[in-house]
């Protein structure tokens, strides 16, 4: 992977260089900051996160899971009380639900991990330790050719350093 | 004509909107780094505090065993009084626990700002506690080596547990709700953890943290579908805390015990869970706030807010307790206002109106602003609804039994040294934890601080003006009795 990284002490200065770079089209753009902020999210203008589908195929097999596995057991071993049935759907709900909960928040998990590509084995190309403090950073992912003239746009629109790296 | 002039009148000091919760001594993100990565380094007190845990802790195992190699007989069970104290604690430390998914989750669904600076120790508060009280069932068993059998797993002698049963339903929800609970820390934690990487020095250390954040950069695309893992995790979490108590109370209600077979019981359990939650809440936070020197994160208006909190749940309390003497004078059932009559004049009268002095009527104090932002009486509050709600889980547990449908059963109880070291060895547990963790981990949200302070820009933010600076909480705190002593 080679590109150029540009590192800023402004939102605003950050949010013009990713404008300026997308209507250049000069590469993927990956943008740092150490909190999630409105303003990059408009810039970015990605799409929704497919997040809610893991999260709603997992909630979905896990409430499905809850209530089988309960009337799955009751009717192996069924324990015959006059009156009563063999398996109880209100009760059961209780399985059916804290399933549903449990691998619905797992699924998310792994739809966040799946999606945001973590856990990342290696992180020194690209990134600066202070984007988690008080820096704003973006990283271009382009070819040799093209790096001079993104170093150019990131110092016009305020970084404060621009670097290759590869 | 003498002109008519309105009598001049000292000016009313304003009602303080305990809403503004905007950190106006926090300037900027590197700031909000140093501050509470500072909180990470250990102190003399610390260790202090944690020796004096892992003391509680192994007095607590030496009983356990002294319990495993004579009997549970030694525990003070009396029979028909087989639930005590072990019970009694397994409801109190659950109960704790839900107020930490309620900050987490159900105050960030709500968007109610003054969770922001709290929420990271009432969520590590929940984790601990709920890992304390799945020891209790355990503990009460006879033989513990066999909780697993509690299970469902397919084995080899082809037997499954009884869903029908409230005690299955009650391994399904506690275990849903810590793991839960647990993976709703960690990835509230990742972007933290990432900061405290980046600030290592040490290579050990680093190394560590560089595996748990398991190499978050704080990337448009991870923040993106952060934000929305998060938000179905809070989702998640809001019915489960709900049910989970719920869940807990139908190991009461679902029996036809005298003061247990009641309706009332699963939004009377969630209420007074929430009540004891904030409590303990109180009862960290503010020690933490003081020796951590975070007075400026963890604002007046902050516990200001979760005193309305406190003030809410009290009252929701209060009327279940009536709820329930008015339902037994209702119904017409003669055991059950015998019970409720024993209750408050009976053997355990001196139980219930701790319950009801510390529960109902101390947190009327609450009304007035100015106690609500005295921290010192906050904090002795917080002690008193702790033992208020104990003692609560008591009144439903010892009288009932001690109290049932026959004069036969009505008996005696009282807890063994067994049962109070045990009781000890958890608090020991609990505070275990909870020190390793304030020392490990941010106590507070580092990047979630970072969004509700204004950030660095050229040119002025087309919000600023919704930004309150002015730091009018703060010099109304000087004047609050209490708050500096």
């Amino acid at each position: 992977m080679r590109g150029v990284l540009g590192v800023f002490h402004e939102l605003d200065s950050l949010v013009d260089a990713v404008a300026a770079l997308k209507k250049e089209r000069s590469g993927d753009i990956t943008v740092y900051s150490a909190t999630p902020r409105h303003e990059i999210e408009h810039v970015m203008a990605h799409g929704p996160s497919v997040v809610r589908r893991f999260t709603l195929i997992g909630g979905l097999l896990g409430a499905t899971f809850g209530y089988w596995i309960a009337i799955w057991a009751s009717d192996y071993w069924p324990l015959v009380v006059g009156g009563k049935p063999i398996a109880a759907w209100v009760p059961y709900t209780i399985f059916g639900f804290e399933m549903m909960v449990l691998i619905g928040s797992l699924a998310t998990v792994a739809g966040l991990f799946i999606n945001a590509r973590v856990p990342r084995l290696t992180m020194t190309v690209g990134y600066d330790p202070r984007f988690s403090d008080g820096a704003f950073g973006v990283w271009v992912a382009c070819p040799p050719d093209k790096e001079r003239a993104v170093a150019a746009t990131l110092e016009r629109n305020g970084a404060v350093e621009v670097r290759s790296e590869r | 004509m003498a002109a008519v002039t309105e009598p001049v009148r000292a000016p009313r000091r304003s009602n303080i909107p305990s809403a503004n919760v905007q950190l106006p001594a926090v300037q900027s993100y590197t700031q909000v780094n140093d501050e509470i990565i500072a909180t990470l380094r250990g102190t003399k007190a610390w260790f202090v505090g944690l020796g004096l845990a892992i003391t509680a802790l192994a007095i607590g195992i030496a009983a356990w065993m002294y319990q495993i190699y004579f009997g549970l007989g030694v525990a003070g069970y009396a029979p028909p009084v087989m639930w005590g104290v072990y019970i009694i604690t397994f409801v109190f430390w659950v109960g704790i626990g839900h107020a930490g998914t309620l900050i987490s989750a159900i105050l960030y669904l709500f968007r109610a700002g003054f969770r922001t600076t709290i929420y990271r120790c009432a969520e590590a508060m929940t984790v601990f506690a709920v890992m304390t009280a799945g020891l209790f069932p355990i503990l009460h068993l006879g033989r513990p080596w066999k909780f697993f059998w509690l299970i469902p797993y397919p084995n080899w002698r082809l037997l499954w547990p009884q869903f029908k049963s409230p005690l299955v339903w009650d391994v399904f929800a506690i275990l849903t709700y810590l793991t839960v609970s647990t993976t709703f820390l960690y990835i509230g934690l990742l972007p933290d953890l990432a900061a405290l990487r980046d600030r290592e020095t040490h290579p050990v250390r680093k190394q560590i943290f560089s595996l748990l954040s398991m190499g978050w950069r704080n990337s448009d695309r991870e923040w993106r579908h952060f934000a929305r893992a998060y938000l179905f995790l809070a989702a998640f979490s809001t019915p489960l805390v709900l049910s989970v108590h719920s869940v807990v109370s139908f190991d009461f209600a679902m029996a036809l015990t005298p003061g247990w077979h009641a309706t009332i019981f699963p939004p009377y359990f969630v209420a007074g869970a929430i009540f004891s939650g904030i409590g303990m809440v109180f009862t960290i936070i503010i020690p933490i706030r003081r020796w951590f020197n975070l007075k400026h994160y963890v604002t007046i208006n902050h516990l200001d807010a979760a005193a309305k909190l406190c003030l809410t749940t009290s009252l929701i309390v209060g009327l279940a307790y009536v709820t329930e003497f008015w339902v037994a004078w209702y119904s017409g059932n003669k055991v059950e206002q015998d019970y409720f009559i024993n209750r408050v004049f009976g053997q355990w009268w001196w139980a219930a109106w701790i319950m009801l002095l510390c529960n109902m009527v101390l947190p009327l104090s609450l009304f007035s602003q100015r106690l609500r932002r005295n921290t010192t009486w906050l904090f002795i509050l917080s002690l008193f609804i702790n033992l208020g709600m104990w003692f609560e889980r008591f009144v439903i547990v010892v009288p009932s039994l001690s109290h049932e449908f026959e004069p036969w059963q009505w008996t005696q109880y009282a807890p063994s040294w067994v049962d109070w070291a045990i009781l000890l060895g958890s608090f020991g547990w609990f505070s275990m934890w909870f020190l390793l963790f304030i020392k490990q981990f941010p106590v507070i949200a580092i990047a979630e601080v970072k969004e509700i302070i204004p950030p660095p820009v050229r040119r002025p933010h087309p919000h600023e003006d919704a930004i309150d600076t002015s730091a009018r909480h703060l010099a109304f705190e000087t004047e609050t009795p209490g708050e500096h002593d």
